[in-house]
C-alpha cells in the first residue's frame, strides 16, 4: 500500500461536504481527499434528513477508493465500526453502534455517516460523509432529547484535527482490504 | 463492542482462535464459531458476497438489494451510457444508478418506492 497521504480541504460553510466531495469527485479529484466544512448549512442524512451542524462540530466527506460492487455494503458498517473505536480509545467511553450508520453515547446519537455511490456497469465513485457531534453545546429542542456531543457528555473541549487525523487512519487502514 | 440491531442491543465479542483458523464470536455470552465449510464441528459463515452481474443483454439490474426511492427516467426516453436513472436506498446508502449503456427505455420495470433485490431488472434498454 503506498504511503498514506490525505489532501484535506477545509471550507467555513458548505451547504453540505458530500455535495462538494461528489462534485470534485467528478472532476478528478484522488481517493482520500478530505472534503471538510467548520459547519453545514444543509447538512443531511439517509432520504434526505437533516444534520444539525453548527460550528464546532465535526463533519466531513472522504473520496474513498473504489470497492467492488460486492463490498459496498460493508462500507458503512466499518466506517461506523471505526468512528465507535476511535471515541472508545481516545477518550475511554462505551459508543454503540446502531447498525449500519449511526454511533450514540449515553443513549443518544453522536455521530451520522452516509455513504453516496454511483454505480454503472461497475462502482464509479463512493464518497462518505461523517457527522460527529463533538464540541456542539446545544441542540434545538427536537433534537435534545435524542442528541447529544462529546463535549457535552465529556464536559471538555475536543480536538477535532486530532479526532479527524485518528479516523481517516482507521479508515484507510480498515478499507484497504476492500478496496482498490 | 456493544451493537444495536432493531432496537435490541448485544454484547459482541470477536476472537480469532489461531490453530484450525477458527474465528469465536460472543453473542450475549452464547458462543459461535466459524470456519472452513465441511470440516467436523464448524460452521460456514453465510453467503454474502453479491451475484456478477451479467452484461450479455441490455439490462441494468440492482446491483445490490434496497428501495427505489427516485426515478430519473421514463418508458421511451433516449438515455446516453453514464446518465442517472434512479437512486437505490440500500443499508443507509443512497446510490446513483447510471446506465451502462447507450439506448432507448423499452420497458421501466420499477416505480418509486419498490423494494428490489439485489439482481432484479430494473431497466430494459432497446
Amino acid at each position: 500500500m503506498p504511503e498514506a497521504t490525505n489532501k484535506i480541504i477545509i471550507f467555513e460553510t458548505l451547504d453540505s461536504t458530500n455535495i462538494k466531495a461528489k462534485e470534485l469527485a467528478s472532476q478528478g479529484a484522488k481517493p482520500w481527499t478530505v472534503v471538510r466544512a467548520v459547519k453545514q448549512e444543509e447538512g443531511y442524512g439517509k432520504k434526505g434528513s437533516g444534520w444539525f451542524s453548527p460550528e464546532g462540530g465535526l463533519y466531513f466527506s472522504v473520496i474513498l477508493p473504489k470497492s467492488n460492487t460486492d463490498d459496498l455494503q460493508a462500507l458503512t458498517i466499518l466506517a461506523a465500526y471505526i468512528v465507535a473505536k476511535v471515541i472508545k480509545e481516545a477518550f475511554n467511553v462505551e459508543p454503540l453502534i446502531k447498525l449500519p450508520n449511526d454511533v450514540y453515547l449515553n443513549g443518544k446519537k453522536i455521530c451520522g455517516i452516509l455513504t453516496e455511490n454511483i454505480i454503472g456497469s461497475d462502482v464509479k465513485s463512493s464518497v462518505m460523509g461523517i457527522g460527529l457531534n463533538t464540541n456542539t453545546e446545544k441542540f434545538d429542542s427536537e433534537l435534545e432529547n435524542t442528541a447529544t456531543s462529546l463535549k457535552i457528555e465529556l464536559k471538555r473541549e475536543i480536538d477535532n484535527e486530532a479526532l479527524l487525523g485518528q479516523i481517516i487512519e482507521g479508515l484507510r487502514k480498515t478499507l484497504a482490504t476492500i478496496s482498490q | 463492542m456493544k451493537l444495536k440491531i432493531k432496537d435490541k442491543e448485544y454484547d459482541v465479542e470477536i476472537s480469532d482462535q489461531g490453530a484450525g483458523g477458527q474465528v469465536k464470536i460472543v453473542v450475549n455470552g452464547n458462543a459461535y464459531m466459524f470456519g472452513k465449510a465441511g470440516a467436523a464441528g464448524e460452521i460456514s459463515a453465510p453467503q454474502t458476497a453479491l451475484p456478477k452481474r451479467d452484461f450479455s443483454s441490455k439490462t441494468i439490474k440492482a446491483a445490490l438489494a434496497g428501495v427505489i426511492t427516485e426515478v430519473f427516467a421514463k418508458e421511451g426516453d433516449m438515455v446516453k451510457e453514464g446518465q442517472k436513472l434512479l437512486t437505490l436506498s440500500a443499508m443507509k446508502m443512497e446510490n446513483e444508478i447510471v446506465s451502462e449503456f447507450t439506448g432507448r427505455i423499452k420497458e421501466l420495470k420499477i416505480k418509486q418506492n419498490d423494494k428490489v433485490k439485489e439482481g432484479d431488472v430494473l431497466i430494459v434498454l432497446a
